[in-house]
């Protein structure tokens, strides 16, 4: 059967009987085109918002970090004697937490912030001045504009120098010259040494920046706002970032670090433990919601389509009864009859199939452009959009072809 | 040597109990290899059905029937259009070509259903639309050809497998009498170079072309004239 090239002439003949109804071929592949259209377009407009978020946290300094912040461990009333001999989240933490699964760990860093008066000679200001240790400059996206960044040294001793973020730099030393001045920040004198590049984040292109805060930092060693401006004796921190990269590693170190600073605390939870990959998880799996919703009004459409397909089959049967008649007289077997119907659904089917996929590019572009952020796709969608208009247009087919098929020949060849 | 065709006691009832139609009542017909017989009969009288039948278009209700050596009632329906594909050849009054399908593909197409190769295919259809004339329209659509010309390429498509049985029903019926007199001169010289033609009218004229006129009658086979 192959050499004699059947599959080919079937093909032909539906190329032909779509190019002869043209009116009718049209709107029959419009509801696939329009389903194809909309599973294609929902997904790339999902798929360019998560792609956009994504960015964001890699921006925001990250997949791989694990926060642990301290937590009220009273809701109610006052503090029992334990919970206030209760010692917060310490120095003392990270490093426990740092020796728990030490290959893990790429970095851990810490900060202990302050609300202090900030006074340079051109401004003077209440500002939250951040004291940081370890590796917070990378692990939280910064970069070095001018000057430099601590030493360990200085982290050591608490040395009273600043980084300022873009904004800070603006205001305190308004004409562009912050490096190597003084300031004060509380009763401290401390020395700029460097200057934070500019953080810039736009969810959409004509938005405000999303990162306008981290731009007003001003950065001190943790060690300094410790000894010198809020500290205590128990080195109480604000936050400990781990940075664990292998994220199949990361809740396990969780579970074990929790216990560790648990046993720490005198058995109270106060503390709280923030893994972002898991939000970025919960986010994607929030994600998946529109996506369902999205496939779902495709194959709504899909659906409705597919039913008016059924519809223009069955009218068109009638005008085609004598052509299945005189087919079947010269020998034609009602699966041959089927397998031509079959074809020529099918190859509507492709053919609108592929005017959607144009169609939701354009779709997807135009909103994406619309809402002001990058259009991103990927072949996922493509496969998923065609392969449901794929199945459900061979779904449709079934029901007219096999009509076709079931034909008398000899009522079909008198039927006027 | 086995006929062509042979029928014992073949019947044929449409509908059910009450509102039944016995369209043949019984018909024992015979036609020999080579033969060229005439089927005539008022309308209604079963000729059509009869013809259904022979060109295993339909079943028979009771009797039997043999194509050629092969049984045929009781046979599903995918046998049935093979035995139709591989042994009978059709010749309608209106033509009943596909309009949308060139000449030459409309030749074609029975033997595209025999899975005969592409190449083959192509060259025995020309060869076909050669034998009957009109070789120049192979490219051509249905429509743009005049009825002789149509008919001839039915001719042309129902030799197509080389068939047991060429079946034509009232071949002349929509032509006028010189084109038809031309159809009937190639059906003829068909006879002559051995083919198995079983001719349905109702034109006396026409009748008297082939060697038996068999007709029909309420069902029955009336009168046979000619050699059986």
């Amino acid at each position: 059967m192959k050499a004699s090239g059947a599959f080919r002439e079937r093909l032909f003949g539906a190329w032909v009987e779509i190019r002869e109804n043209l009116g009718r071929s049209v709107l029959q592949a419009l509801g696939v085109l329009l389903g194809v259209a909309s599973v294609l377009g929902g997904f790339s407009i999902s798929d360019s918002q998560r792609k956009r978020a994504d960015e964001m946290f890699v921006k925001m300094g990250g997949l791989d970090k694990l926060n642990v912040q301290p937590r009220a461990a009273i809701k109610d009333g006052r503090p029992t004697a334990l919970q206030q001999a209760n010692l917060g989240l310490r120095d003392a933490d990270a490093v426990g937490g740092e020796a728990l699964q030490s290959d893990a760990i790429q970095g851990v860093s810490r900060q202990k912030n302050t609300r202090s008066r900030v006074v340079s000679a051109y401004a003077d200001q209440d500002r939250q001045v951040s004291g940081i240790g370890g590796d917070f400059i990378p692990a939280n996206g910064y970069g070095i504009a001018q000057g430099r960044g601590f030493s360990n040294m200085e982290m050591e001793i608490g040395a009273p120098v600043v980084v300022l973020g873009t904004e800070a730099a603006n205001t305190f030393f308004p004409k562009g010259d912050a490096l190597g001045q003084s300031m004060r920040i509380g009763d401290i004198p401390v020395t700029v040494i460097g200057t934070f590049q500019e953080r810039v984040f736009r969810f959409r292109e004509n938005q405000g920046n999303q990162f306008w805060w981290r731009n007003r930092i001003i950065a001190v060693p943790a060690n300094l706002v410790q000894r010198r401006m809020n500290g205590d004796a128990y080195r109480r921190v604000d936050r400990v970032t781990f940075r664990i990269p292998d994220l199949n590693a990361m809740s396990g170190f969780a579970q074990q670090l929790k216990n560790l600073v648990k046993s720490n605390h005198r058995l109270q939870e106060d503390f709280r433990l923030d893994d972002v990959a898991a939000r970025v998880r919960r986010r994607q799996s929030q994600g998946s919601v529109y996506d369902i919703i999205f496939m779902l009004s495709g194959v709504l459409a899909l659906v409705g389509g597919g039913i008016v397909n059924v519809n223009i089959q069955m009218a068109s049967l009638k005008e085609r009864v004598r052509e299945v008649g005189v087919k079947m007289a010269i020998g034609a077997s009602g699966r041959e009859i089927f397998k031509g119907f079959m074809t020529e659904a099918l190859l509507l089917t492709a053919l609108g199939g592929f005017a959607g996929l144009v169609l939701g590019i354009g779709f997807s572009w135009i909103i994406t452009a619309s809402i002001g952020i990058p259009l991103y796709m990927t072949p996922a969608s493509f496969v998923w959009a065609y392969g449901l208009a794929a199945a459900f247009g061979f779904l449709f087919a079934l029901y007219p072809a096999w009509k076709a098929s079931r034909l008398s020949p000899m009522e079909a060849l008198r039927y006027e | 040597m086995n006929p062509i065709i042979q029928t014992v006691g073949l019947t044929k009832v449409y509908g059910a109990n009450g509102a039944a139609v016995h369209a043949l009542r019984g018909i024992d017909l015979t036609v020999e290899k080579g033969e060229f017989v005439a089927l005539i009969g008022p309308s209604g009288s079963g000729k059509s059905t009869l013809m259904a039948i022979l060109g295993c278009l339909d079943l028979p209700t009771e009797g039997t029937y043999t194509l050629d050596g092969r049984q045929v009632q009781g046979l599903a329906g995918g046998e049935l259009a093979r035995i139709r594909n591989e042994k009978v050849g059709f010749v309608f009054q209106s033509y009943n070509l596909l309009p949308k399908a060139s000449i030459v593909r409309n030749v074609e197409l029975p033997m595209l259903y025999a899975g005969v190769g592409r190449k083959e295919r192509r060259e025995r259809a020309l060869a076909l639309l050669e034998k009957v004339g009109i070789a120049d329209k192979a490219d051509k659509l249905p429509a743009t050809l005049s009825g002789g010309q149509k008919q001839r390429v039915a001719v042309a498509r129902a030799l197509a497998n080389e068939p047991a049985l060429l079946l034509a029903d009232e071949p002349t019926g929509a032509l006028d009498s010189k084109t038809g007199a031309e159809v009937l001169d190639l059906f003829r010289e068909l006879h002559s170079q051995g083919n198995t033609l079983l001719l349905v009218t109702h034109d006396p004229s026409i009748a008297a072309l082939a060697e038996r006129r068999v007709e029909i009658r309420d069902g029955l086979i009336a009168v046979t004239e000619g050699v059986a």
